[in-house]
């Protein structure tokens, strides 16, 4: 559908003055009867420019063996990277970051230079960004801030691998304006990170934690957890969510790992058979760190992201809203006027592209987003969220009968519980109260205001009631 | 054979528009034909033939003959042969197997449409002394398999003789058995032929035996024949016009003719195939139809030679074409008997109307293709009267067609009265009949055993066991059409590893316990899924059915029982435990295309699945569910 076709994405986003979205004092949030949005519901109207920006930093020591991004294994052969970061630097770092950098010079800001919004959020992420050099990652971050400029107080956050880090490199880091830190623990299981292919062992988890804990100027932590690995106990789990409770980070992140064709668990593993747990086994565990995780006072934010109050990551958020970000770097993907692009996985195809960036013999296209699509995106990231979809906006976007639609289909999920239905205080209604307000029909009448998938249970089988909800949008 | 039997009828309809095009455009290709020794310039297959020419075959220079065989044993070959021997078509130009216009026919080596074509072939006979007559010789193809045994009949009312055509590596099987029945029921003259024998495996001798001991033919009768190499087959047209008697109809009559077949022709309507029996037909007669009473003009008529060549005339004991505006081949049905306008005439024995007696539910797996699939029955249908068609709507499988055939389509069988037996206590249903078949199977003797309890098990009667030879043994056995519309051929074949046989021509109905089985999701009856069984096997076929019903459908986000049952009483159940998890909680950055295919295709798989109430079904639940059901 044309843009022009339709009303609320017709006008254009203003001009001047940039809108500056400061980052938010850590409140409360989420509260049961939250008042305010902890954050604005996903974006419908015209894709406001890009505020944020993902780096993709490729390097690892070795691949995990689930893993299936693109990255560079730098092998043991290469000069191990001293924990001070000194010395000896792999060509291939540099050269990569010299790419990066040409990339980064070579886009020009949305909309226009001047007239461009400051970066609120920088996401270094790989690979094992902790690898790389704090002076080249600090050379990155210069180069955003002159490229697109950094807003007063930016959310700027790394992966880091226990192993790869001390204590000095890491203040480096937070010294070039790094702010936040997501460390990537996976489990607390020594055999366990043996089997995944890990290249740290549980000593190096407990040294990690207690550099970043110990950091001043860092607040802001993530822990990232796997669940569902091969072998792996319930008490094994229980044991991780534990320590990962007793390490206090703002954050948590837990996946559910997925067998990806081509890596060494494709191979050797199929889901839902020994040793990866079943179905209902590798429920148990999602349900179990929902549960430990809720009762140590965080907050089921997304379908695996769990924070403090006030502790989302920014840089995540942006994407469950449908707001456009930037993106640099081998295979990353970003989302600019509207379109959605991955650069190539192959490094030389990478270099390829960059220089056709600088040539000018590629531009990043600008399209009108086709309205199916967009009310597809708009369903399956806000689905993700505790936060919900917003009916009302969805509604003017995309029509009542749309959402009328959508909240038949999911009438029958309110009843059993996977769907929960909330009011504008975001009060839960009941099934009954749900199915007499669709039938109210009138629009001022209505109660309803979000639904969202409950947790635990509706984000489980969030695939399902998801691509339910596309079968209503695109039959 | 109900399955391939399906796929042929089903084939065949749908090529069959192709086919008329196909053999259209060989006529535009070739205005010139190159003709063999037997042809004669003014009989050249192109252009048209004066009817006064035609008016010099009388009935003793006519001979009405078809060829009959089981699948594979040469048949086609043969007819080509013929053909090519009299100058109608030319040798190893055009298609080879020329009556099997039929793309699937030519494919799969099986007529399944009956054609005919006239042949002139000079014979010099003892009783004529140095006299050479020419003689009309008009080949009346069969369908190759007795399902469709009424079209065989009608095809074979119009001969008075028939080749039977044995393999002679193979020997008789099920089919020559059928065959040879049909044409002895019709009191025709036979011709054995017993070909190939040009195999290494040839054992013509042992297949005489089994000819003297099955069917009492003398071997002396026997004609040895390779239709491949030639052998043999200067004897063949000889022993058609010595040994078939000719058509006797009388030629003073008003005229009265037997509708063999008939076909759509986008450019010409209806082109119905007639045999002559009494009298004349001319261009602008009218006829009437002695089942439907309509009057029609004739518009065209002529013979086909082998394409339609208009003679303007028809004599007594010929056979040929007519136009005569009929707008639909319903109008033109099978066996009945076209006729003088205005004059009460004696219609000719044996036509039956339509009896449908196996239906079928066409359904498109996606809803939204519901159109196209109307459009393209419409198209099969106009081609066909055997088939009728009504739309229906099923809460499973939402906007369809129920298609009514005579042969066998994988479907299901319908009783008296179903209705009756569905959910209708108020009345007391009498008694329930069902369609049964006498079935005929070949088979090596090793495999007796097995076959006869396959047959008990499919509630077989046995009416006949003897040996045909000292390896071989035929059965025969009463057994309700139910119990072999699925998937009874391929369990025999299976059993026999491939060495059996087998052939069934309809038989009466009887009566049976039979109970309709309702089978319900959450509760919720699945129209679609209900079936008649047994009611000796309904607890097992219940419980079989619900089992497999369990595996195949898909854990959704709610438990699901699944339950077989008769009226209220549920004999089998299962339940199918909800789905617990499918989520992807995956680190994806800001990639999230990759996820969005993955929920696409989700939503696809969702979309090919029927659902009843909120339960999704896999497509392939309905088929299993058929097969099943159908075999036990």
């Amino acid at each position: 559908m044309l843009r022009s076709a339709f009303p609320l994405v017709s006008h254009l986003p203003p001009k001047k003055p940039p809108r500056i979205r400061p980052r938010p004092p850590p409140v409360h949030r989420y509260a049961a009867a939250a008042t305010s949005h902890p954050f604005t519901p996903p974006s419908l109207s015209p894709p406001l420019p890009p505020a944020s920006a993902y780096v993709h930093l490729p390097f690892c020591r070795k691949r995990c063996h689930y893993c299936d991004f693109p990255i560079v294994a730098l092998g043991s052969s290469s000069p191990t990277p001293s924990p001070r970061g000194e010395g000896a630097e792999d060509p291939r770092i540099t050269d990569y970051v010299r790419l990066l950098l040409r990339e980064v010079a070579a886009t020009r800001p949305v909309p226009d230079a001047d007239d461009g919004v400051p970066l609120e959020t920088v996401f270094f992420g790989g690979g094992t960004p902790s690898l790389v050099p704090p002076r080249l990652v600090a050379a990155v971050l210069d180069a955003l801030r002159g490229q697109f400029g950094l807003s007063q107080c930016p959310e700027v956050s790394i992966e880091m691998d226990p192993g790869t880090f001390d204590a000095a490199r890491l203040r480096e880091l937070v010294g070039a304006g790094v702010n936040r830190v997501s460390l990537g623990v996976q489990a607390f299981q020594e055999d366990l990170l043996r089997a995944c292919g890990r290249a740290h062992g549980l000593r190096e988890v407990h040294e990690a934690v207690e550099i970043v804990t110990a950091c001043e100027g860092l607040q802001n932590w993530s822990m990232d957890l796997i669940s569902s690995l091969p072998n792996q106990t319930e008490a094994m789990w229980e044991e991780s969510l534990r320590c990962t409770v007793d390490a206090r980070p703002t954050h948590v992140s837990v996946y559910d790992l997925q067998i990806e064709q081509g890596t060494k668990f494709g191979q050797m593993y199929t889901p839902g058979v020994h040793p990866l747990p079943s179905d209902s086994e590798s429920a148990n565990l999602y349900k179990i760190a929902s549960k430990r995780l809720s009762e140590a006072g965080y907050h089921h934010y997304e379908i695996s992201s769990y924070c403090k109050p006030g502790y989302e990551c920014k840089h995540n958020v942006t994407y469950w809203q449908n707001r456009s970000f930037y993106a640099f770097g081998l295979g990353s993907a970003s989302y600019i006027n509207s379109v959605r692009f991955s650069r190539p996985r192959r490094m030389k195809e990478y270099a390829e592209w960059v220089q056709n960036l600088e040539d000018g013999t590629w531009s990043h296209e600008s399209r009108n987003s086709d309205m199916k699509e967009m009310a597809m995106d708009v369903v399956m990231l806000s689905l993700r969220t505790a936060w919900g979809l917003d009916l009302r906006s969805f509604s003017k976007s995309f029509g009542k009968s749309l959402t009328l639609s959508l909240c038949n289909t999911f009438k029958p999920f309110v009843e059993s519980g996977l769907v929960v239905a909330m009011d504008m205080q975001r009060q839960a209604l009941s099934p009954g109260d749900f199915e007499l307000d669709l039938q109210s029909e009138c629009d001022s009448g209505s109660r309803s205001a979000f639904i969202r998938l409950s947790d635990p249970d509706g984000f489980l089988l969030s695939n399902e009631l998801i691509s339910l909800a596309f079968g209503i949008i695109s039959p | 054979m109900a399955g391939a039997a399906a796929l042929r009828r089903s084939a065949r309809r749908i090529v069959r528009p192709l086919a008329t095009a196909t053999a259209l455009s060989r006529t535009l290709q070739q205005p010139e034909r190159l003709f063999s020794s037997q042809a004669s310039p003014e009989h050249g297959p192109r252009g048209a033939m004066s009817g006064s020419e035609l008016g010099l075959y009388t009935p003793e220079l006519i001979r009405n003959f078809s060829i009959i065989a089981h699948v594979d044993h040469g048949k086609s070959t043969l007819a080509d042969r013929l053909l090519e021997l009299t100058g109608t078509i030319q040798k190893g130009h055009g298609q080879p197997q020329y009556l099997d216009k039929l793309q699937v026919e030519r494919e799969r080596g099986i007529t399944v449409k009956a054609q005919t074509a006239t042949m002139f072939y000079w014979h010099t006979s003892a009783s004529h002394g140095p006299d050479t007559p020419r003689y009309l010789l008009n080949l009346i193809d069969t369908p190759g398999h007795v399902d469709f045994s009424y079209e065989v009949s009608r095809s074979l009312a119009a001969c008075q003789g028939a080749l039977l055509v044995v393999d002679a590596a193979q020997g008789v099987q099920a089919q020559t058995i059928a065959n040879f029945y049909l044409a002895f029921e019709s009191n025709l003259s036979i011709v054995p032929v017993i070909n190939k024998i040009d195999q290494p495996t040839a054992d013509p001798d042992n297949v005489k035996d089994q000819l003297k001991r099955l069917f009492d033919i003398d071997p002396s009768e026997a004609l040895l024949t390779s239709a491949k190499t030639g052998k043999g087959l200067e004897q063949v047209l000889p022993a058609v016009i010595e040994r078939i008697p000719s058509p006797p109809g009388k030629c003073d009559s008003p005229v009265r003719m037997l509708l063999l077949d008939s076909y759509f022709d986008e450019y010409k309507g209806v082109i119905c195939h007639v045999a002559v029996v009494d009298g004349a037909l001319h261009k602008g007669d009218k006829i009437a139809s002695a089942a439907t009473g309509r009057t029609y003009e004739v518009q065209d008529v002529g013979i086909m030679h082998p394409e339609l060549t208009p003679t303007g005339v028809l004599y007594t004991g010929q056979v040929g074409y007519v136009i005569s505006g009929m707008r639909s081949t319903k109008e033109a049905r099978i066996g009945d008997t076209l006729h003088q306008a205005k004059i009460t005439v004696e219609p000719l024995p044996g036509f039956k109307p339509a009896k449908h007696m196996v239906f079928s539910g066409l359904y498109p797996a996606d809803g939204s293709d519901f159109e196209a699939l109307s459009h393209a029955i419409e198209k099969l249908t106009c081609n066909d009267a055997s088939v009728s068609v009504t739309k229906e709507t099923s809460t499973a499988l939402g906007m369809g067609f129920r298609k009514l055939n005579l042969g066998s389509f994988c479907s299901k069988v319908q009783v008296e009265n179903p209705a009756a037996l569905a959910s209708n206590p108020g009345k007391r249903v009498v008694g329930c009949w069902e369609p049964t078949v006498i079935a005929t199977i070949i088979i090596p003797s090793e495999y007796v055993g097995p076959v006869i309890m396959l047959c008990s098990e499919r509630r077989g009667e046995q009416i006949e066991y003897t040996f045909i030879d000292a390896q071989r043994a035929l059965l025969k056995y009463r057994l309700p059409l139910k119990e072999i519309i699925v998937d009874f051929y391929n369990e025999l074949k299976g059993i026999t590893s491939g060495y059996a046989t087998f052939d069934y021509e309809d038989s009466e109905y009887q009566q049976s316990d039979l109970v309709k089985m309702d089978i319900l999701l959450n509760g919720q009856p699945v129209d679609a899924m209900a079936t008649i069984v047994h009611n000796q096997k309904a607890q097992r076929i219940g419980r079989e059915l619900v089992e497999k019903l369990k595996k195949i459908i898909d854990r959704q986000m709610f438990e699901i029982t699944i339950q077989a049952a008769i009226g209220s009483k549920v004999i089998a159940r299962e339940t199918l435990s909800a789905m617990r998890k499918n989520v992807l909680a995956k680190c994806y950055g800001g990639d999230i295309t990759r996820k969005k295919k993955l929920l696409e295709k989700q939503k696809e798989g969702k979309k090919r699945m029927k659902r009843v109430g909120s339960v999704d079904i896999p497509q392939e639940a309905f088929h299993e569910l058929l097969k099943s059901s159908g075999s036990k």
